[in-house]
């Protein structure tokens, strides 16, 4: 299936939320680190975002909340993403948009 | 004569090297009794301070006239040991370097005893020689200081400004009815954003202001003759027939740059309204205010990279500018047009060095980077509302297929080599398997090729930056400098003699030169073959084909050689 690519949920997460994943490199660090081994988060999730696939976001909502947030990622990233808070800003946008109307 | 020479000969251990295999000794024993050695010793390191001031010692107080070094290769320490020479006051080409190194001991370390022999049987060989040796002086040849430059791009105005400051006089020949080049047509370029037209300007003007830079634009080099240090350019101007002009000078730097790569028609969508190569994407953008196509604005622009380079089989090269160029770009955009999107389709982003910075700042400023794997290329067509529809799977995305709808599609073009036959055969140039000139040595010799005066600067060398262009231009002056600066220049003077008198001018010495060194000359009403010494390399091509004998290479002469074979075939006592 091709996603065509939208740009502007990036946009309306960064207005609302200060989310920004710009300096990820995909370097996988993140997903090495995490206690939970939580292999979507944070890269793909983030990828998701910047490509504005929105319904790929709502299908990993169990993940986005199993996070712990317990910031070891963001301690190795070595990007400087603030992962921790782009993990809440997801949240946010799950609460406000996806999951109150679509469950 | 030999019996009146007298010769040092001196054998090295190596430090083991070659004492490990070869019995130096026993090398010593088997030639000290030759005829003219009057001193023969071993020495741990010839080549170290000690061991040079005893060889000098030796040949002031026992008053030598020859000398044979057996250590290791004469590409190694020829020159050490002239030098040791000439500090004793004794000819340099009175002397004779033997390898019994990488010839003897590494060669044969399964046999020491036969690496002896072989060593013994070479050294004789070098005694030989040096018996019948001559003391030579160098050719010297007075060099003009006078430069042509050909190439008014960045490279060769800032080359022939260059020249002009340390006083040399300097042609610039440039093909166009303008100066500048790439750059000239350029706006804000990497890495500062300076404007690349006012650069020229700045340049062109200083140029101008020299009075001992003469230029000649729509101007071509069509003729070169002469040799190292005074060449003979003939320079065509103002089209064909034109007025030719000879110019005397002593090194010509080459700074013809490079083309742009020009996709093939349905390549990547090219053809398609809104699909643009690099150098017209850069004339879009030199327009003020927000950035339109066609009279209507721009929302989107896709970047495919690497359109022409890093292509197996095509241009294999990576044409180094493109990727800073495009991410350059990227950030004019979101300059003036923060809300344009921005996607980049890439193989790999190369913003090398301080570059990176850029990209780093252009992924913060909404610039997307989507990869794509080599040999699949993104897909391209055109939308019925007239944007375009690029389709590409994202390795950063596991694969995903994405397809992105946008105004413009940028092909990331690279450079490729100009098309410059004419100039190629008038100089020689080495052209190497890319198309591109090629230098000596990529690190050491950088700007210089195998045609002696004869310099490379800029993108015609290969893929080259504005600043790497000057810097490479920089160092083609101070190497003009070099060579042109003392007014003279030494050649070596292992070139081919001709004994007129056996000499009947048949010519086939003349047809065997790859070097044209070979003229013909009237002498006592006779015609004979000369040789020009400062072109003669020395190569022996012309000695074997002389059926009258008549020629004869300096320090390699026909009787040498017959007296080294001599030696290497002499017994040696087991
Ligand atoms: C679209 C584009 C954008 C770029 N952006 C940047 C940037 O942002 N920053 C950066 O650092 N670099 C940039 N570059 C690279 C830059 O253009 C080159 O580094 C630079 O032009 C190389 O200079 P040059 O003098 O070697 O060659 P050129 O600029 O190609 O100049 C060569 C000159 O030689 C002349 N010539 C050729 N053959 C003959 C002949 N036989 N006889 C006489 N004259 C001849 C040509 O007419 C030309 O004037 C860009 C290039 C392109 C194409
Ligand atoms: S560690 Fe940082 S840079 Fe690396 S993938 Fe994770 S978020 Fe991206
Ligand atoms: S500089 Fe970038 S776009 Fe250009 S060839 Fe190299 S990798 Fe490709």
């Amino acid at each position: 299936m091709t996603t065509l690519v939208n740009s502007r949920l990036v946009d309306e997460l960064g207005r609302a939320h200060e989310f920004n994943a710009a300096a990820c490199m995909d370097c996988g660090v993140c997903s090495a680190v995490c206690p939970l081994e939580i292999e979507l988060l944070p890269r793909r999730l983030f990828r998701h975002v910047l490509l504005g696939m929105e319904e790929r976001l709502v299908e990993e909502t169990e993940t986005i909340y199993s996070c712990l947030l317990c910031g070891l990622c963001e301690e190795s990233c070595p990007g400087g993403v603030h992962i921790t808070e782009n993990v809440r800003a997801l949240r946010h946008f799950l609460n406000t948009n996806a999951v109150g109307g679509a469950r | 004569m030999s019996e009146e020479r007298r010769i040092g000969v001196y054998v090295c251990h190596c430090g083991g090297n070659i004492s490990d295999y070869v019995d130096v000794a026993q090398v010593i024993g088997a030639v000290e009794d030759e005829p003219g050695v009057v001193v023969a010793r071993a020495a741990m390191f010839t080549c170290s301070d000690a061991t040079q001031q005893e060889i000098i010692d030796d040949i002031r107080e026992q008053e030598l006239d020859g000398m044979v070094v057996a250590s290791c290769s004469p590409s190694l320490h020829t020159e050490t040991f002239r030098e040791v020479a000439r500090r004793a006051g004794l000819n340099p080409y009175e002397y004779t370097q033997v390898n019994i190194r990488e010839q003897c001991s590494w060669a044969h370390t399964d046999d020491r005893e036969g690496a002896t022999r072989k060593a013994i049987r070479l050294v004789r060989a070098g005694i030989a020689r040096t018996r019948l040796s001559a003391p030579l002086e160098p050719v010297t040849v007075e060099t003009v200081p006078k430069t042509l430059v050909v190439g008014g791009g960045v490279a060769g105005l800032r080359a022939a400004f260059g020249l002009a400051e340390i006083g040399l006089e300097v042609f610039l020949v440039e093909r166009e009815a303008e100066l500048g080049g790439q750059v000239g047509n350029l706006g804000a370029i990497y890495p500062h954003g300076n404007d690349g037209r006012a650069l020229i300007a700045r340049l062109t003007r200083a140029v101008g202001e020299r009075p001992n830079i003469t230029v000649f634009t729509r101007a071509e080099l069509v003729e070169k003759s002469g040799s190292f240090g005074n060449y003979q350019a003939t320079v065509r101007v103002g089209g064909e027939p034109g007025e030719r002009i000879q110019i005397d000078v002593g090194s010509i730097v080459v700074a013809t740059g490079f083309d742009s790569y020009e996709p093939e028609a349905g390549e990547l969508g090219y053809g398609i309204e809104g699909v643009l190569t690099l150098p017209e994407f850069e004339q879009l953008l030199n327009q003020d205010g927000a950035l339109t196509f066609n009279g209507k604005p721009v929302e989107s622009i896709a970047y495919v990279y690497c359109v022409g380079s890093r292509q197996p089989g095509g241009h294999e090269y990576c044409s180094r500018y493109c990727c800073s160029t495009a991410v350059h770009d990227s950030l004019r955009v979101a300059e003036h047009s923060p809300d344009v999107r921005q996607y980049h389709l890439h193989r790999d982003m190369r913003t090398y060095g301080k570059n990176e910075l850029l990209y780093s700042e252009s992924r913060e400023r909404g610039s997307l980077y989507i990869r794509f794997a080599d040999g699949e290329p993104p897909a391209v067509e055109k939308l019925p509302d007239g944007r375009l529809r690029v389709t590409v799977r994202d390795l950063l995305t596991e694969g995903e297929e994405l397809a992105i709808e946008s105004d413009l599609l940028v092909l990331v073009t690279g450079m490729v080599p100009r098309q410059n036959e004419e100039l190629t055969g008038v100089l020689k140039l080495p052209v190497g398997k890319d198309g591109f000139f090629n230098e000596i040595h990529p690190k050491l010799r950088p700007v210089e090729t195998v045609v002696d005066g004869v310099l490379i600067a800029g993108a015609c060398q290969g893929p080259k930056s504005a600043s790497e262009s000057v810097t490479s231009a920089l160092a083609a002056v101070s190497q003009s400098a070099a060579i042109l600066k003392k007014g003279s220049a030494e050649l070596d003077p292992l070139v081919a003699t001709v004994d007129p008198e056996k000499c009947s001018w048949c010519g086939t010495c003349q047809e065997a030169c790859p070097y044209d060194a070979i003229g013909r000359l009237a002498l006592n009403g006779k015609q004979v073959a000369a040789v020009e010494a400062a072109v003669c390399k020395g190569c022996g091509g012309c000695v074997p084909v002389c059926a009258e004998e008549a020629i004869d290479l300096q320090g390699y002469t026909d009787a040498q050689v017959r007296a080294m074979i001599d030696g290497l075939l002499q017994e040696v006592a087991r």
